[in-house]
């Protein structure tokens, strides 16, 4: 009963793995598309190894319990099976390996001509998105997150850095993250596949306000998005202020 | 050992105390400043004054038993590094009466935040020195291991003869003197900028925030390994015992921890695949190498549970929670050791999962089967096994309750070390459950500690041998007179007590 009472637990537990991928916001970006792939990948491999494992962890616990004082056969070793169980992993990694690579290598692509750029600096404990070839500048506090504006089906660059310590910029919705370092320039394309306004939050910790550097990101279409710049362009002062409207 | 699990204890109240904070969005227990000094102490103290030196006390009690030596090669120097750890333990946590209070930038103390410019109080310069303290502590102790099973293995007890414990802790002490280095290094680097007018880390004065991260995983990866490989070790000495088999593919687990360690020593900066700046493909593919040679070891461990006679004791029960636990951890392990997946989990609650599935679902709870099972050679007194099989359940349902969630928490957004969070859908449920599974596990060590009590109180002796053991340690009496043995069976294989007490099985059997 005691290793029922295991089987039971670890099965719970199984039931429960699979519905990580669940939780995982859908990804609205192209990048998205090929981040969320990977995590199903994984998480469907992982899930294969689990139950392998658990059930070659819980059957000698079911089946051979001590039942006399006899002791069982002394066996020590079995060649051939150690070779295949260290290359059976080996092969998994392996394949493992090359979707990895593949994805990253789409995601860190860097387009030759992206439609536009936003230089994006984090200081404690906000965020500032400059528009380079305007006079847009938008600079947040942790009680005014401000909002950064994309257009939809659009390549966007974000060149990143930091002022200060070390940030992280993350946009889960995205199933994205980069960090922001002092005298590092990060460059990354984003292009968003979905209308909607996407939380962001600092992921790397900073300091005392690191819970609130927050920020949001509107994905709008480019009609919007002409409309927003006029109105930003012709309101520059404002917009050095607290949240975009 | 006592000390390291002391440290334990107050890390362990630092754990409840952030678990209360989150319970719900937007609870004010305590403020920002205190937040971070809380996490960075049950960080640093965990890590550094309980799962390491705890298998280093481990190490240097049974290191000698199990190879039949009377001590220490270097009995005086072992003195030493002990109160080196146990005064830069008390250097570290002395920061909470400083002006500023302790160091509060994170186990990891990224630079330019523990900069002085930023961090200025004392309790960061603490924090250095006690870590510094017990890297050299730990420096000192690995040498001492390496010297003592070299030179003072008891005649018949051949390398290939080791108890797989001391395999490991001979990986482990090798791990220790490549990347314990590293960070003294990055240490007085720190301490350098803060007080010397150094700029090692200041991006605008020519410095370099990125090379603080390069020198902390350098040693921090490692540090990883050293804090499992003992308790693979311990995990392998308990599962044969109560498989009543001898271990399965001793070759494959001796190689498996230098494969290990080997390749532990290539992959540090899986921890910056978010920076920009590293060549992730690389780092990736050694990352995933290495759960080759930890897979090779599972099935080890079931070879040798395969056809066996399997005995449920408490520390049995803590071997498979081990096993049970350290497969999730290893398998998000895989999953972060993947850019893709990292650009989403670096930095969030499905990290601060991985994290605790290895360290406590893994080592934490090899640590109690470990003082389950030899708690009676060390103290000569028998634990209770129906009090120790309460805390196991606990622990086993608490754990999984608690870090369970977080993996969800962690793939929704939350992000780790915020003292709180917005009320999105679903967080604050999750956060509920994560609580009440750490008060879950806070009983488990509260039957723990009675059942320390009440077995140090009782009169009656333990025997020498309470659970048919092996190895060398279980020929002496309960617990071992001074210089350890009074008499040695020959030792003709890896458990010369079992053949010595079994003459008929001892001889090896084709598998
Ligand atoms: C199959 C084996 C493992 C793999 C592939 C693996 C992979 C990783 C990766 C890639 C990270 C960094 C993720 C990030 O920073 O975003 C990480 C973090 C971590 N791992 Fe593992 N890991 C493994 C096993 C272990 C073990 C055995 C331990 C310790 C007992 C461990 C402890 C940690 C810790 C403490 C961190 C977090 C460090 C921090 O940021 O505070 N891991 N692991
Ligand atoms: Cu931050
Ligand atoms: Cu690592």
């Amino acid at each position: 009963m005691r290793s029922s009472r295991l089987s039971l637990s670890a099965g719970l537990l199984l039931a429960t793995s699979g519905c990580g991928v669940y939780a995982l916001p859908p990804g609205a970006t192209m990048q998205a598309q090929v981040l969320r792939q990977d995590w199903i990948v994984f998480t469907l491999a992982g899930l294969f190894v689990a139950v392998v494992v658990f059930g070659l962890i819980l059957i000698p616990l079911v089946v051979w319990r001590r039942r006399s004082d006899e002791y069982p056969p002394q066996f020590r070793r079995n060649t051939k099976l150690e070779i295949t169980y260290t290359i059976i992993p080996l092969l998994i990694v392996i394949v493992l390996f090359a979707i990895t690579y593949r994805n990253e290598v789409i995601v860190k692509h860097l387009s030759p001509r992206p439609a536009g750029t936003v230089e994006v600096t984090a200081f404690q404990w906000s965020w500032r998105f400059h528009y380079p070839g305007t006079t847009i500048n938008i600079v947040g506090t942790p009680q005014a997150p401000p909002q950064l504006v994309l257009p939809i089906d659009e390549t966007t660059r974000i060149n990143l850095t930091s002022s200060d310590v070390n940030h992280a910029f993350w946009i889960p919705g995205f199933l994205f993250k980069r960090d922001a370092i002092a005298g590092v320039k990060n460059s990354f394309d984003l292009r968003p596949t979905r209308v909607g306004v996407y939380l962001g939050r600092c992921a790397e910790f900073c300091g005392l306000d690191h819970a609130l550097m927050s920020f949001s990101v509107r994905v709008v279409s480019r009609a919007d998005y002409n409309r927003w710049l006029r109105a930003r362009r012709s309101s520059t002062i404002s917009s050095t202020k607290g949240g975009a409207s | 050992m006592c000390t390291s699990i002391f440290y334990f204890f107050l890390a362990g109240l630092l754990a409840l105390v952030i678990r209360a904070q989150l319970s719900q969005p937007g609870m004010m227990l305590v403020g920002p400043h205190q937040y971070a000094q809380i996490f960075t102490l049950h960080g640093t103290a965990m890590i550094f004054l309980f799962v390491v030196p705890f298998a280093l006390g481990l190490a240097n009690f049974l290191i000698p038993l199990q190879i039949g030596a009377p001590d220490m090669a270097f009995p005086r120097l072992n003195a030493f590094t002990y109160w080196l750890f146990f005064f830069g333990g008390i250097t570290i946590f002395s920061g909470v009466f400083v002006n500023g209070g302790a160091a509060a930038s994170g186990w990891f103390a990224y630079a330019p935040l523990s900069e002085i410019r930023i961090s200025t109080g004392e309790g960061q310069d603490l924090w250095i020195i006690g870590l510094l303290m017990t890297s050299i502590s730990g420096i000192l102790t690995a040498v001492n291991f390496i010297t003592t099973t070299f030179l003072y293995r008891a005649p018949g007890m051949t390398m290939w003869r080791l108890p797989i414990f001391v395999w490991e802790m001979v990986a482990t002490s090798l791990l220790i003197l490549m990347a314990f280095p590293s960070l003294a290094a990055v240490l007085a680097m720190l301490f350098i900028d803060r007080h010397l007018g150094g700029e090692f880390f200041t991006a605008s004065a020519g410095g370099n925030p990125v090379l603080y991260q390069h020198l902390f995983w350098f040693f921090g990866h490692p540090e990883v390994y050293i804090m499992i490989l003992p308790y693979f070790g311990v995990i392998s000495e308990i599962i044969p015992v109560f498989s009543r088999k001898p271990i399965f593919g001793y070759t494959g687990l001796v190689l498996s921890a230098f494969a290990i360690a080997g390749l532990s020593m290539g992959v540090w900066a899986h921890h910056m695949f978010t920076t920009g700046v590293v060549t992730n493909g690389f780092f990736a593919a050694i990352s995933f190498l290495i759960a080759v040679p930890t897979g090779v070891k599972f099935f080890n461990w079931v070879g040798t549970m395969w056809r066996g006679s399997i005995v449920f004791t408490t520390a049995m029960l803590f071997a498979i929670g081990f096993m049970l636990n350290f497969l999730i951890g290893g398998i998000t392990g895989v999953m972060v050791a993947s850019p893709p997946i990292d650009f989403q989990a670096e930095d969030s609650y499905f990290l601060v999962a991985h994290f605790h599935y290895v360290l406590g679902g893994g080592s934490l709870f090899a640590i109690f089967g470990a003082i389950y099972f030899w708690f009676p050679k060390v103290f000569g007194k028998m634990l209770s096994e129906r009090l120790g099989k309460w805390c196991f359940w606990l622990l086993f349902i608490g754990f999984n309750t608690t870090f369970f969630v977080m993996q969800f928490l962690g793939v929704m957004g939350m992000p780790r070390r915020v003292y709180t969070y917005a009320a999105l859908p679903g967080w604050g449920n999750l956060n509920l459950i994560a609580s009440i599974g750490s008060l879950i596990m806070a009983a488990g060590v509260l039957v723990f500690v009675w059942d320390i009590i009440t077995a140090s109180l009782s009169r009656k002796h333990a025997p020498d041998d309470p659970w048919g053991g092996y190895s060398l340690e279980w020929w002496t009496t309960s617990p071992p007179p001074e210089f350890n043995f009074v008499s040695l069976p020959p030792i003709r294989s890896e458990r010369p007590v079992f053949d010595a007490k079994h003459p008929e099985l001892a001889k090896e059997q084709p598998g």
